[in-house]
């Protein structure tokens, strides 16, 4: 009998505390749950950055990227605000947004700068290409010039005669 | 001249031609000054103008304007505009030694913006709930492109300039690569709301 009434003790016990509990519990695990999806968005938008620096710098028009990540900006900045507001579901919802954005475009900007860097390093090797022969060409071009130069110098100076002066005095 | 002179001559010709033939391959490795690098930051009224700024306050009616970012900083960047909410008395940044305000931000945007392109943003603000008592004013909730935030701000008279003053400004904050973070780029901007007639 006593065991019984400790079991229906423990029931109604549970049904009292079920509805405080669970909802702390679950708000704990949401909120923590956000915070980690809005850490992963603002990696996967910080890393998408350098890699459209990189494909800019690899000379890559970047502004179609640039478009497509100021959108996964609205959507992280929503999800922030959201976070903020303590609506822990939108956070997680836009993260997720905000990073699949943010991936795609970092494996588009990845492809592009590849695809940039071939013409880039083609670029640079006909400008070294260039130069070298250029100052080659120059510095044979000076040297037999100034041989020439100097044959005809010789000449001249050969085919001068002595002038003679009389002396009065 | 002499064949000595001619020589130098022929030398420093033949260089200088060298030197220009290989300007092409040294401009890689050479990297020439370029302008200041700086980033633009502005609030902008209703129309699109520096005129016409929400000042007078009433409760429950929207309030607009634009905050736009001008970037020159020689490559694409980002940005990050914190907006923030104070009374006369609360911290705005520090000039002098450049620090933003710490009061906690309302709302922020974030945006990616190419070199030399600028992004703008329409801002829209209603106050809506305001106590008022004696000589001060409580302010309980802000609302921010349709997003209610408490702000529980209170203003006391300000009798030189003759009314209840909070201040909403905006700071701008840049992405350092170095250091993988934002960090405050000098820059703010703010709307000075006078809500002495709110009420009415």
């Amino acid at each position: 009998m006593d065991a019984l009434r400790s079991w229906f003790f423990f029931l109604v016990l549970f049904l009292v505390m079920y509805p405080c509990v669970v909802p702390v519990v679950y708000s704990e695990t949401s909120e923590t749950e956000a915070a980690s999806a809005l850490a992963n968005a603002e990696d996967a938008a910080a890393s998408a950055f350098v890699v459209v620096l990189e494909a800019e710098r690899a000379g890559v028009n970047v502004s179609e990227l640039l478009i497509r990540l100021n959108d996964a900006a609205e959507d992280l900045s929503k999800a922030e605000i959201s976070y903020r507001l303590g609506d822990f579901q939108t956070a997680i919802v836009f993260s997720g947004i905000s990073s699949e954005t943010c991936k795609a475009v970092n494996a588009d900007a990845e492809e592009l700068r590849l695809e940039a860097l071939g013409p880039k390093y083609m670029g640079v090797w006909l400008r070294m290409a260039g130069s070298v022969l250029g100052v080659v060409i120059v510095g044979i071009g000076g040297f037999w010039s100034w041989r020439f130069f100097k044959r005809r110098y010789f000449e001249r100076i050969l085919r001068m005669k002595p002038e003679v002066n009389s002396d009065e005095s | 001249m002499n064949l000595e002179n001619y020589r130098v001559v022929f030398a420093a010709g033949s260089m200088v031609l060298m030197l220009v033939v290989a300007v092409p391959s040294i401009s890689l490795y050479v990297s020439f000054p370029r302008g200041e690098a700086f980033s633009e930051f502005w609030v902008l009224g209703p129309n699109h103008m520096a005129e016409d700024y929400p000042f007078n306050i009433r409760v429950n009616e929207t309030n607009s304007v634009f905050v736009g970012v001008g970037n020159h900083m020689g490559v694409s960047s980002q940005y990050l505009v914190y907006v923030k909410f104070r009374n006369q008395t609360q911290p705005l940044p520090e000039v002098t030694t450049p620090r933003p305000s710490p009061l906690e931000s309302l709302y922020e945007f974030r945006a990616f913006v190419a070199n030399d392109g600028t992004w703008e943003t329409p801002f829209a603000f209603r106050i809506s709930e305001v106590t008022r008592q004696d000589s001060s004013i409580f302010l309980r909730r802000l609302s921010i492109n349709d997003q209610d935030f408490e702000v529980r701000s209170s203003a006391r008279w300000d009798s030189e300039h003759e009314g209840f003053y909070f201040q909403l400004f905006f700071e701008l904050w840049l992405y350092d690569l170095t250091s993988q973070s934002f960090r405050y780029h000098q820059r703010f901007v703010g709307l000075w709301l006078n809500m002495t007639g709110s009420e009415g």
